[in-house]
């Protein structure tokens, strides 16, 4: 397909108004962004090993603390969780998930609490699926991170998440919150 | 309420949706040498059974299906013409 040059006028004005594009044009834009994610997670991961996890985890998690900045603090874990919801957006929905033999969503354990995330939109599942890499890889830490930054900087406090299962349509994460950690 | 239908005409009954289930969903039915649904409400929709199976042999029904925006819709409209 030929790439056909528009011509236009240029006002500084018409920067916040204007986009220049359209909805073709956003797509392309995201699948290159899709393709250099990839490209770069997997590259990371050929020279750094198990490392690029741990570097892209840090990285993430920095960009949670700095996205949840604005929010709330709470010590509530319900409210700190749909306060993270709204900072990763429509693009990461997530709901808690229990099996149903289990009571609650929260499980209380000596100084720590768990609850099962379940993540079901990601652009990151989406990327990994764009570009033919496996689930759990560098750009997999990149959410854990995200998300584990954003509920610290909610609730003061210290955080992890571990992968309980990953697949096409849905992930299952164990969100741990330390209670005596700050 | 997640419902799933397996075709039991198509399901080889290689169990390996059984293996890779997570929350045990699934199980053998030994006399008929096929999947059956033993927990679905412990299904939580990941769809790793639908990427595992060879025979395309269950459909999940009301579930969250998640965005697939990695697609190419150029491609899909030419699909759409095939098809």
């Amino acid at each position: 397909m030929a790439i056909e040059d528009i011509k236009g006028t240029f006002k500084p004005e018409l920067i916040p108004k204007e986009t220049g594009g359209d909805l073709d044009d956003y797509e392309d834009a995201l699948h290159v962004l899709m393709k250099f994610m990839g490209s770069m997670s997997s590259a990371l991961e050929q020279v750094s090993g198990r490392g690029a996890n741990a570097i892209v985890y840090q990285a993430g998690k920095r960009m949670g603390h700095e996205s949840a900045k604005m929010m709330d603090k709470t010590e509530d874990l319900e409210k700190a969780l749909d306060e993270m919801g709204e900072v990763l957006g429509h693009e990461f929905y997530f709901e808690k998930w229990k099996p149903a033999d289990q009571n609650s969503y929260v499980t209380q354990n000596e100084n720590e609490v768990t609850v099962k995330l379940l993540f079901m939109d990601c652009v990151v599942r989406q990327t990994l699926r764009r570009t033919g890499l496996p689930q759990k890889g560098p750009l997999c830490y990149l959410l854990y991170g995200y998300t584990v930054g954003a509920v610290e900087e909610v609730m003061d406090i210290k955080g992890k998440i571990d992968i309980d299962h990953v697949g096409p349509n849905a992930c299952l994460k164990t969100l741990t919150i330390k209670w005596s950690g700050k | 309420m997640v419902e799933i239908v397996i075709d039991e005409d198509a399901c080889v009954g290689c169990g390996s949706c059984v293996e890779d289930c997570p929350n045990d969903v699934y199980e053998m039915d030994e006399a008929k040498n096929k999947t059956k649904v033993v927990k679905v409400e412990d299904c939580m929709a990941c769809l790793s059974c639908h990427e595992i199976c060879p025979a395309q042999a269950m459909e999940h029904q009301d579930i969250h299906v998640a965005k697939r925006l990695y697609i190419d819709r150029r491609v899909n409209h030419v699909l759409e013409r095939i098809i």
